[in-house]
């Protein structure tokens, strides 16, 4: 089994290590770095956004780029969470909690290099996870039907919409509002035409990109401007790596040996498991650090290991993301959803015969990644004086270049105006989701996975003659549906007890 | 305004279930589920979901309505100093009238790209939104909105060689 992730891996550097490939991987890794730093405007938007930019480019190095931004983004969004107490990504909330103490200890350097190393060693250990976890996974699936694909993408969506936002319930209607968007266009199996309104340009269906850049570019932009953002003044910083405080010394790493360890495989699970990803790896990395060590009171006064811990967890956890993804087609996250559907545009079909059908896409994808934390972590640590100068600019600055990247990108895609409005109503949906507690994320992987999931179910009815029989004969059909059942009602059970506790108290 | 962004997915759920009823044959002539079988489905769940989450709206907005949530005295003493509503100060500022005009920018945007062409209508978008935005830096501005657009045209049009609308002036 060695020898094979060796030759794999080999296989995939080959097909990595060129100069096309390398100077869209620093494209993409800089370019992450710098949509992380910007508060709001996570990696789901800044790859939809990014998408039309790689038109043009080989399928292999479009999705290298995008990944590059995918996991760049997870570098850069702990610079301001250390700085200036502002994550700029979700993923990096739990870095705050000790990271911006640090910096008001006076100890920014040494806390910007550890997270870059704790990124890097989280990342690295989560790519060399997938390289033996995802063959194993791709094999273990190729056995699955269309009734355990249904589970598995119901499954995905219901622990998308339990675990990511504060109500649930409207993270299920965000799922099924991707759905009815997914059902517009000819109908595979009959041909017929469904919610078309007679417009040719809607018969090849509402396009993902568009849709995907209005949900998360516009819908976050304007929940910015409502936050007042644009009107915020530049952030003047200063930073320089040559003086000697800006490095960590010896004491920052022994203390925190074994918190890379621990934090990179809590956050890798985390990152498997659909819907749970890079937020919560990063809090249960951090909570669980707080709880093992011997001195909890230290943590959030400018804790090393309350730093390094959720760094390690999302970099680990963005790795993790990509398991489900490359071996069963299924994402687990905003970000990786729109990726997926970069897949589908790139013509490239997810799923496990993905691994042997395009082996040269997904370990040149995985070689990437390693490649990519290198870059990354060089750039985290050389170009921090540079990125903190992408500060300077104010966000009133930043709002058209992302208004203009957003229509212009979403039209050259097919040159369709018809797009171009899509864009614009799921911007405005997007904004008022997102002030209303909806869930963008889960209403684009209904939107990429809709296709799959009514294909699958028809098909398991076809082969049941109509009944729902074989979701319950075959085992892992039932072991999936009993886990389906248990996400459902163990949560609803456990809110019922604690409301009748009240009632009785 | 939740509520009726509530109401608002009611309707549209609604709307989507009644279309796809009229226009959408449930199963094939061989009894096989047909082109609106899955939509019924999602159609049924939406309107029953969505019904069932404007009703929770339209409920939590009368309690709050009944019982305002009180306040930490801290924000209820700031209020007091400036003379506002302490509600008004509860998660700070918003700005909604922003939202409003950058809505309206991009929908004139859109709207425009195919008359007047991609660079133009950068060109105006950009000046449209700077002049009202950033009123105090005149020069960055009219650079600023040359520039960008001229460096995206570049990028996309001759880089990229993606089709972008032509307007008057051939770009």
């Amino acid at each position: 089994m060695l020898t094979d992730i060796f030759a794999n891996l080999a296989f995939g550097l080959s097909v990595a290590v060129t100069p096309t490939s390398l100077l869209f991987l620093t494209i993409g890794a800089f370019v992450g770095m710098i949509v992380g730093l910007f508060p709001g405007f996570g990696p789901a938007a800044g790859i939809a956004v990014l998408i039309p930019m790689t038109l043009g480019l080989e399928p292999t190095v479009a999705i290298i780029m995008l990944a590059g931004i995918y996991y760049g983004s997870m570098y850069g969004g702990t610079i301001t969470s250390i700085l200036i107490n502002t994550p700029g990504e979700s993923a990096t909330v739990a870095s705050t909690l000790d990271g911006y103490p640090l910096a008001q200890k006076g100890r920014a350097g040494p806390a910007l290099v550890m997270q870059a190393i704790a990124s890097f060693i989280g990342g690295t250990i989560g790519v060399v996870l997938i390289t033996a976890l995802a063959p194993l996974l791709a094999d273990f699936a190729a056995s699955f039907g269309p009734s355990e694909y249904f589970l598995i993408i119901t499954l995905g969506l219901l622990l998308l919409t339990t675990m990511m936002g504060d109500n649930k319930f409207k993270g299920f209607i965000s799922a099924l509002i991707g759905f009815a968007i997914g059902t517009v266009g000819v109908d595979v199996m009959s041909g017929q035409q469904r919610y078309t309104l007679g417009s040719p340009e809607l018969i090849g269906g509402v396009y993902f990109v568009a849709v995907a850049i209005g949900l998360f570019g516009i819908g976050e932009l304007l929940h910015c401007i409502y936050n007042g953002l644009h009107l915020n003044p530049a952030k003047k910083l200063k930073i320089s790596f040559k003086s000697k405080e800006f490095w960590p010394d010896r004491f920052d790493f022994i203390e925190s040996r074994f918190t890379f360890l621990r934090g990179s495989i809590i956050g890798f699970i985390a990152g498997v498991l659909p819907g749970s990803g890079a937020t919560l790896g990063s809090i249960i990395g951090y909570s669980v650090e707080k709880k093992i060590a011997q001195d909890p009171e230290n943590f959030g006064r400018g804790e090393m290991r309350g730093l390094v811990a959720p760094e390690t967890a999302n970099n680990a956890a963005s790795a993790g993301a990509m398991v489900p993804l490359l071996s069963l087609g299924i994402p687990g996250s905003g970000a990786t959803a729109v990726l997926l559907g970069a897949f589908m545009m790139w013509g490239l079909q997810p799923g496990p015969l993905l691994i042997v059908n395009d082996p040269g896409f997904v370990w040149g994808l995985v070689a990437s990644m390693y490649l990519g934390n290198m870059i990354l972590v060089a750039l985290s640590i050389f170009a921090i004086p540079l990125f903190v100068k992408f500060l300077d600019i104010p966000y009133r600055h930043v709002v058209p270049v992302i208004l203009l990247l957003c229509v212009i990108g979403a039209f050259a895609i097919h040159a369709s105006i018809v797009e171009t409005w899509i864009l614009f109503l799921s911007g405005l949906l997007g904004f008022a989701m997102k002030l209303y507690g909806y869930s963008p994320a889960a209403t684009v992987l209904a939107l990429v996975l809709g296709g799959m999931a009514e294909e699958t179910f028809l098909q398991s009815l076809i082969i049941s003659n109509g009944t729902l029989a074989v979701f319950v004969e075959r085992p892992v059909s039932l072991a999936l549906l009993i886990v389906l059942i248990l996400v459902i009602a163990v949560p609803t059970l456990f809110a019922l007890r604690r409301r009748l506790g009240r009632r009785e108290a | 305004m939740k509520k009726w962004f509530s109401l608002g997915l009611f309707g549209l759920s609604s709307a989507y279930l009644a279309y796809g009823l009229q226009t959408l044959d449930i199963f094939d002539f061989s009894g096989r589920p047909g082109a609106g079988y899955f939509p019924l489905i999602i159609g049924s769940l939406m309107v029953l979901a969505t019904a069932v989450n404007a009703v929770l709206d339209f409920r939590a907005d009368r309690a709050v309505e009944a019982h305002p949530l009180p306040l930490d005295p801290a924000t209820e003493a700031t209020a007091e100093m400036m003379g506002v509503d302490a509600h008004g100060l509860d998660g700070g500022k918003r700005f909604p009238r922003d939202v409003l005009i950058v809505s309206a920018l991009l929908f004139g945007f859109i709207f425009f790209l195919p008359i007047l062409g991609a660079l133009l209508a950068m060109i105006v978008l950009m000046l449209a939104y700077l002049f009202t935005f950033n009123q105090d830096e005149l020069l960055t501005n009219v650079l600023y909105s040359l520039a960008l657009p001229a460096f995206l045209y570049w990028l996309f049009r001759i880089l990229l060689n993606a089709s972008l609308p032509i307007g008057p002036l051939g770009v």
